[in-house]
């Protein structure tokens, strides 16, 4: 670029300079996302593949035949793909009509709904599946009991340590993910087609089945893609719900094999991810498949203002619906671990009463105490903090940048990125972490290993996927039109990006940065394996603290961190009169 | 003048990869400056004792542990208090966490650390055949109760005991089982055991390798049958706590430390067919290979854990001495001389040498059955 500016003769006209400037931005920026996926990516994956080839010294499949001759393999891979799967479908089954009613309906109470759907992605999910656990445990689950005592069962009805108690959890769990991408590109639908096919005398379960649905599918797909991906690779839930019931999944098998803490059980770690990563591409091509082949525009620069389905008698008895769904899926879980930071004897109930007294014995302020004040608790709070926002911000630049590359653009490698991005979020993390360690920490000129920058890095490979597949699908349902108005106006590209792009997509923007952010800031997998004494995070405190420790303080730190985020949002949606929140 | 900030925005976001990309190191903290005595020189069969007194050692010497936090919390001013100029680091992580990053770093040539005080004597002798200790000879040892590398590679420093536990409140001592035979073969509390992983633990490593000497593979097939839960202690514990479990077998300071910090009433049992007596081990890493090249303070901090200075904060953190006649067990512990009148012994070059083998057998019996 700058050999461009040097050459440029003085009577080069301003607007040839203009042109020019923009096309180089173009490839610097391209570039630069390339290059830093090819050397933090690719460099690192490509090495574990090769050392999974080369274990024995000379090329060999050994280490392929071993892993993948072994029966107990093959069951922790079927039951990855059976939960994967299940969870993806079920999640987008929950995820679908409820980001309609919360979207498109007079749903009574639609915005608290919204919050409170979206908060459980800002919870942990191990510290959910621990809830989950002891609600939900064959012996003495408590909701188990309640339904036994309540419909006169002979015996619990649920048991958690199951394929199907593994699927329930980690839907509960990712489907605000579906949730978060579908009812973005819903607010964003151009209502027009739905007035029409109301007006044509349509009803509104036609309209919503023939003109919503329709319109609405790369963000499904998008949505589900999102969903598999992320209960594959997901270790927290399976390790705490799957291993108790002997149900393993590719991931439990990938840390059992790294803990072995030798190099045949690295090898064989990074054999089985290969698995993983295989997956993951064949989704990808499966979604750019049936999304690629449909372009549908559905904002454009007239109304944006969604029109707003009439439940009619329908409204309470769909609200209560709602509600029951809250209940089971949000508000117990919550309370749940909420109660066991106050508990000290996990045996009794918080609070009982005896000779009509309110006996507090078991109610105690320790483990908050401990939280507020413990040193080392707060400087990872601090940690995470820090790396959780710098990630979300170059990540969501980069996704910004990718939108308008594979939605304005016609660049030819412009799926290389795309694909890179979609690759890092479906490569299990403990690989990711796994390849940083090897290849940056000097072997190949580059030593970040026991910095802060080696857990950005990580965090962004495996997170920006989140906040880009947010900010494309908002993206793909803005019209061009828009752009090309601003650009004939005379406005510069970066111009027209900023002041038409930007404003358009701003809501998803945010709630990309928070998809980012918030997994950043209780990541632990690759946290586990790249912190130093200076780099510890909130994750492996929580993590630490709920298997080794204390539940009771693990539950604490994860209320806060809950508290905190409702209060993020609270103050966001404050200072934006209602634009944005989460 | 707004598209200009954007323009900075994006130019800053290119120079940061380009940063991150070259930084080759410069990001590192700056290497600790060399200690103010020569390090002791290393020989083969050990470096003649350093003998420093305490002001002498300086400079940073990092610890990678598998001790509680609470209890590396409380020795850090004790250690303050001992070397004065010396600034000591400890990094926290389960075996399994420290293990991999210890391999993970073995493949770079060099450990991110100075001493390891994890794991059991096994571990020792894998990094020892490695080459990556430093051999040190103190007499310090002399009082020691268990064995050690008598070439001066790694010393016990603290006791681990592999127990059971039950709760008071919900079972009597005699409706659960009071051996780890029963543990495996007592049907009537199928379905209600829990236990850590030998695969990512190393104190369950060792104990399910002492089962296996003692009662054969057969052992292993009989847990499996008893659908028992492999999981951490942390949360077998609240399992018991809720009735969720009946008996769980746990290393005895997680239940000592339960009763004396949350008055908890949960109790050991010691099995009648033998504790498991695992003693953790503290190594220096060799010269060269370490992070701060500080052998001599790496060496004086070795006696002071072995000395009872140190071994008092060993047994404040609810486990037991390792140096013979030590006069009191952690809190609420039978003394440590009536442990060791029933054990289960530990063959550590079994625990070394057939890992795989144990490994595999455990997880194809108990981890994943071949009928789930």
């Amino acid at each position: 670029m700058a050999a461009v500016t040097a050459v440029k003769s003085p009577d080069t006209g301003p607007a040839v300079k203009e042109k020019r400037f923009y096309l180089d931005i173009k490839w610097v920026v391209i570039l630069a996302i390339v290059a830093f996926l090819l050397i933090f990516e690719v460099l690192p994956m490509l090495y574990l593949v090769v050392r999974a080839f080369t274990a024995d010294g000379g090329v060999s499949i050994h280490a392929f035949q071993r892993v993948y001759t072994y029966p107990m393999n093959w069951t922790a891979l079927r039951n990855t793909v059976v939960t994967a799967t299940c969870s993806m479908f079920l999640g987008v089954l929950i995820a679908f009509p409820l980001a309609w009613l919360v979207g498109r309906t007079n749903l009574y109470g639609k915005k608290f709904f919204r919050t409170l759907f979206v908060t459980t992605y800002m919870v942990p999910p191990y510290v959910g599946a621990m809830a989950w656990l002891r609600l939900l445990n064959p012996s003495v689950g408590t909701l188990n009991v309640f339904l036994k005592d309540l419909l006169h069962l002979a015996e619990n009805p649920f048991n958690i340590y199951s394929v199907g108690g593994l699927v329930w959890v980690l839907t509960s769990f990712y489907y605000p993910y579906a949730f978060i991408t579908i009812s973005r590109a819903m607010e964003k639908m151009d209502p027009s087609l739905e007035e029409a096919s109301k007006i044509s005398g349509a009803s509104p379960l036609k309209t919503l089945w023939t003109i919503t649905l329709p319109m609405m599918a790369p963000s499904i797909v998008a949505a589900a893609l999102l969903v598999f991906v992320s209960a594959g690779s997901c270790y927290g839930i399976p390790s705490i719900i799957g291993a108790p019931g002997q149900v393993h999944t590719v991931t439990t098998r990938i840390i059992d094999f790294v803990s072995i803490g030798n190099q045949e059980g690295l090898t064989d770690a990074t054999t089985l991810a290969v698995f993983l990563m295989v997956i993951a591409n064949v989704v990808l091509y499966v979604s750019n498949f049936v999304v690629g082949k449909k372009q549908y525009i559905t904002v454009s620069g007239k109304s944006t203002r969604p029109n707003i389905v009439d439940l009619g008698r329908w409204r309470i008895a769909v609200t209560l619906l709602v509600v029951i769904f809250a209940l089971i899926v949000v508000i117990i879980p919550f309370f749940s671990v909420a109660a066991t930071s106050f508990t000290k004897n996990l045996g009794k109930p918080l609070l009982s009463f005896a000779d009509g007294k309110l006996v507090t014995d078991n109610f105690v302020l320790r483990f908050w105490e401990r939280v507020v004040t413990r040193e080392s608790i707060l400087n990872s709070a601090l940690h995470s903090l820090v790396y959780a926002a710098l990630s979300a911000t170059i990540g969501i630049i980069i996704s910004c940048v990718m939108a308008y590359l594979l939605q304005r653009t016609r660049v030819k490698f412009k799926s290389v990125p795309d694909f890179l991005i979609t690759l890092g979020s479906g490569t299990p993390s403990v690989v990711i972490a796994l390849g940083l360690i090897m290849t940056m920490s000097g072997r190949f000129g580059i030593n970040i290993y026991n910095t802060m920058w080696i857990m950005i890095v990580a965090y962004l490979i495996k997170y920006l996927l989140m906040g880009m597949r947010t900010v494309v699908s908002a993206m793909s349902q803005i019209h061009p039109s828009l752009e090309e108005a601003s650009l004939i106006s005379g406005a510069s590209w970066l111009r027209s990006f900023k002041d038409v792009t930007i404003p358009l997509i701003a809501p998803s923007v945010v709630a990309g940065w928070f998809l980012i952010f918030m997994p950043c800031f209780y990541e632990l997998t690759m946290s586990t394996l790249l912190y130093s004494t200076y780099t510890k995070t909130l994750g492996i405190e929580l993590f630490t603290y709920q298997t080794f420790h204390s539940q009771q303080t693990a539950a604490a730190l994860a209320t806060a961190i809950l508290l905190l985020v409702i209060a993020a949002n609270w103050l966001l949606n404050k200072l934006t009169k209602g634009e944005f929140s989460i | 003048m707004s598209s200009k900030r954007f323009f900075a925005v994006v130019m800053a976001l290119a120079m940061a990869l380009t940063m991150l990309a070259g930084c080759g190191g410069g990001n590192e903290p700056a290497p600790a400056p060399a200690p103010a005595p020569a390090p002791a020189p290393s020989g083969d069969g050990g470096s003649a004792p350093a003998d420093p007194t305490p002001a002498d050692v300086s400079g940073n010497v990092l610890i990678y542990t598998s001790m509680y936090e609470d209890i590396i919390e409380a020795i850090k001013p004790e250690l303050k208090k001992a070397f004065p100029n010396l600034n000591v680091e400890f990094f926290y992580g389960g075996t399994g966490t420290l293990q991999t990053k210890v391999a993970a770093e073995i493949e770079t040539g060099k450990l991110s650390c100075d001493m390891l005080m994890v794991a059991e004597p096994a571990y020792s002798l894998e990094l020892k055949e490695g080459g990556w200790l430093e051999p040190y000879v103190t007499s310090a040892a002399d009082g020691l109760a268990f064995d050690y590398d008598k070439e001066g590679y790694w010393y016990p420093v603290r006791i681990c005991n592999m127990v059971l536990a039950y709760n008071p409140e919900l079972k009597s001592k005699e409706e659960v089982p009071n051996s780890f035979y029963d543990f495996a073969y007592n049907e009537a509390v199928k379905g209600k055991i829990s236990m850590s992983n030998p695969l990512t633990s190393g104190t369950a490593m060792a104990a399910v390798t002492a089962l296996k000497d003692k009662y054969g593979y057969e052992y292993f097939e009989a847990l499996g049958k008893q659908n028992v839960m492999v999981e951490s202690g942390g949360v077998a514990c609240t399992k018991l706590e809720t009735g969720e479990c009946d008996v769980i077998m746990i290393l005895e300071e997680s239940i000592l430390k339960k009763r004396e910090e949350d008055d908890s009433a949960l109790e050991v049992i010691y099995p009648t067919d033998g504790t498991i007596v695992i003693p953790s081990t503290i190594m220096t890493i060799a010269d060269g290979k370490n992070a701060n090249n500080n052998i001599a303070a790496c060496q004086a901090i070795t006696d002071w854990f072995l000395s009872n200075e140190g071994q008092k904060n060993i047994v404040a953190g609810w486990m037991h001495s390792v140096v013979s006649g030590y006069p009191e067990p952690p809190y609420d512990a039978i003394p440590t001389s009536e442990i060791l009148k029933n054990t289960m012994p530990v063959n550590w070059e079994n625990c070394f040498r057939q890992r795989d083998e144990i490994r595999t057998k455990f997880q194809e019996s108990v981890t994943i059955p071949e009928s789930k």
